[in-house]
């Protein structure tokens, strides 16, 4: 009996040791990913205060002279606000033409409505090169070539599906008594959907368009084709400076990036609080099973 | 509230516009280049198949396309591997919300900074005198430095570092999801840690895990600034002979290598996700 007990003992003391070795494995690896993750955007916030041109690690001195280098390349300001510019109209018209079709799909009964929604999600898998020449080759016949126009309908192509998606996952999550409750009191359908249904899915939109601009914003292979020099945008300025030269400028601008990312994620931040941000992205995958009753 | 079939056509019609337009006509045009010849310079508007034979019989192109796959298939194992136990460890390990909150939104947060710049930084991280070669110089490991840039270790080590949170996104969504009482009722029953893990934890997450190799692979073969950048011309992949090709206004063989890049993505996507339809789910 007591010899029983103490095996009992001994099996239990093992598991709590086996246990606080597995605690022990999984936090450093967790600690060790987190810095696998942020090392390089880590590092490209160091390497731009470097006082020599060439990468050595550490950094023989520090210098602001790269910060005062990008100053002087007129080529990336530029480069930026266009950047800018395209993403901020490319998402105005994603995030509008998605959330009324988003609407449609969710709310309505259509012929083909799996097919339909394929079709419009279908440009997140399509190779971005691929898309890039047949818009190149399309722009061209059209003759509409450089400036930002060609660049403006090709990124909302590319963001379209990532607003459809979230608005509809959005959408899904809503409680249908409200809007009952509405038409009932006598509020026509579009005054349901703006009263109503806009201001719940607020917050899901604002996401959706947050992620849209920053898809935007980092562009390469949908529009290398439709740059010529005089249109570039940022991230292709940069793919194209990085091809020739590789001295801490482009860190400078990279830490400048990573800043106005961080600011961007910090909005994120605000604007979702309170919501898990898990279920806001990811309600309509979880929403078809039906709840298990416990 | 239910929409009815007018009003919907209605709400889809800017939408569907753009489509049409936008991506459907490019993508018709592009596929009908495929089929054009290109000769000293020139695009003939001839229909012909003599671009896709001279594709397919060229050796040089199966080993890109090889390549391409290894590289996909390679950074998606890696990615998966290094993101499951990361996500398991924030959802089990992480007690308090607001911790696993900051945590989640730091792994995600590389994903906001352009590719470009994270491959930058790898181009630093990886240099002959960088930060990776001077710790394994200091930790015994090394003496001479290993070459990580211009090949495809470079692009391997940035382009699993640049997926990972496509691979943590899914399975830690899925991972939240999942019924504590399951593991709590094997654990009642008698299984260890590794037996609940193994039979409960793993089976019930499987349908994250295939989510994050459809995203992974299909964007991996898809990628180009990181091989294009890290691998210094060494690494060829399709969606370099693409942007070669039609640089050299050869868009014929450019549109040849494109559809190749967007059949072999398909057939992934197909693949996968006939997969995913046969697994429970959580």
């Amino acid at each position: 009996m007591s010899t029983v007990a103490a095996q009992e003992v001994r099996v239990e003391a093992a598991e709590a040791r086996a246990g606080a070795l597995r605690d022990g494995l999984l936090r450093t690896g967790l600690g060790l990913g987190l810095g696998f993750i942020l090392l390089p955007l880590v590092i490209i916030v160091a390497y731009s205060f470097s006082s020599v041109a060439y990468g050595v690690f550490p950094p023989p001195g520090l210098s602001w002279r790269w910060y005062t280098n990008l100053l002087h390349q007129g080529g990336f300001q530029g480069a930026f606000l266009r950047s800018v510019g395209i993403g901020l109209a490319a998402t105005a018209l994603a995030v509008v033409s998605g959330t009324l079709s988003a609407l449609a799909l969710v709310r309505a009964r259509l012929r083909g409505q799996d097919l339909l929604r394929a079709f419009l999600l279908s440009p997140i898998v399509m190779p971005k090169i691929g898309l890039g020449v047949g818009w190149f080759i399309f722009f061209a016949r059209l003759g509409l070539q450089g400036g930002v126009v060609p660049l403006i309908l090709a990124h909302t192509i590319v963001i379209l599906p990532f607003v459809i998606t979230i608005v509809a996952a959005n959408l899904v999550g809503l409680d249908p008594s409200l809007e009952e409750a509405a038409q009932d009191l006598g509020a026509s359908p579009p005054t349901v959907l703006w009263r109503i249904v806009l201001p719940q899915i607020r917050v899901g939109m604002a996401i959706s368009a947050l992620l849209a601009f920053i898809v935007s914003f980092d562009q390469v292979e949908s529009s290398i084709f439709l740059t010529r020099g005089e249109n570039n945008t940022l991230p292709i300025e940069m793919f194209l400076y990085m091809e020739k030269w590789q001295d801490p400028t482009i860190a400078a601008l990279s830490a400048l990036l990573i800043v106005f990312a961080g600011a961007l994620v910090a909005g994120v931040v605000l604007i979702s609080r309170g919501t898990d941000l898990r279920r806001v992205l990811f309600r309509e995958a979880a929403s078809p099973q039906p709840q298990r009753s416990r | 509230m239910r929409i009815g079939r007018a009003a919907a056509a209605w709400l889809l019609a800017p939408a569907l516009a753009m489509m049409a337009v936008l991506y459907v006509v490019p993508l018709a045009i592009y596929f009908v280049n495929s089929f054009h010849l290109f000769r000293d310079g020139r695009i003939l508007p001839v229909w012909t198949l003599h671009t896709y034979i001279a594709f397919f019989s060229d050796p040089f192109h199966y080993k890109v396309i090889g390549a391409s796959l290894r590289l996909a298939l390679t950074v998606t194992a890696l990615a998966i591997l290094t993101g499951y136990p990361l996500s398991y460890a924030l959802h089990t390990r992480v007690r308090n919300p607001s911790a696993r909150a900051a945590i989640a939104l730091l792994l995600f947060s590389p994903l906001v900074v352009s590719v470009v710049v994270r491959t930058y930084g790898w181009f630093i991280l990886l240099a002959n005198q960088g930060l990776v070669n001077a710790a394994l110089r200091w930790a015994g490991l090394i003496t001479e430095p290993l070459a990580l840039l211009f090949n495809q270790r470079g692009v391997v080590i940035s382009l699993t570092h640049i997926l990972m949170p496509f691979a943590i996104f899914p399975i830690y969504s899925v991972l939240g999801r999942l019924d504590a009482t399951l593991k709590e009722a094997a654990q009642d029953l008698g299984a260890d840690w590794w037996q609940s893990f193994v039979r409960i934890t793993l089976p019930l997450t499987m349908p994250g895990v295939v989510a994050a190799a459809l995203i992974c692979f299909t964007l991996a073969l898809s990628a180009f600034v990181t091989p294009q950048l890290l691998g210094g011309g060494r690494v060829q992949v399709l969606p370099s002979t693409v942007y070669n090709s039609t640089v050299e206004i050869n868009w014929p063989e450019g549109a040849v290598a494109g559809l190749t890049l967007l059949v072999l993505s398909v057939l992934a996507v197909w693949s996968l996700q006939s997969v995913l339809r046969r697994l429970p789910s959580a």
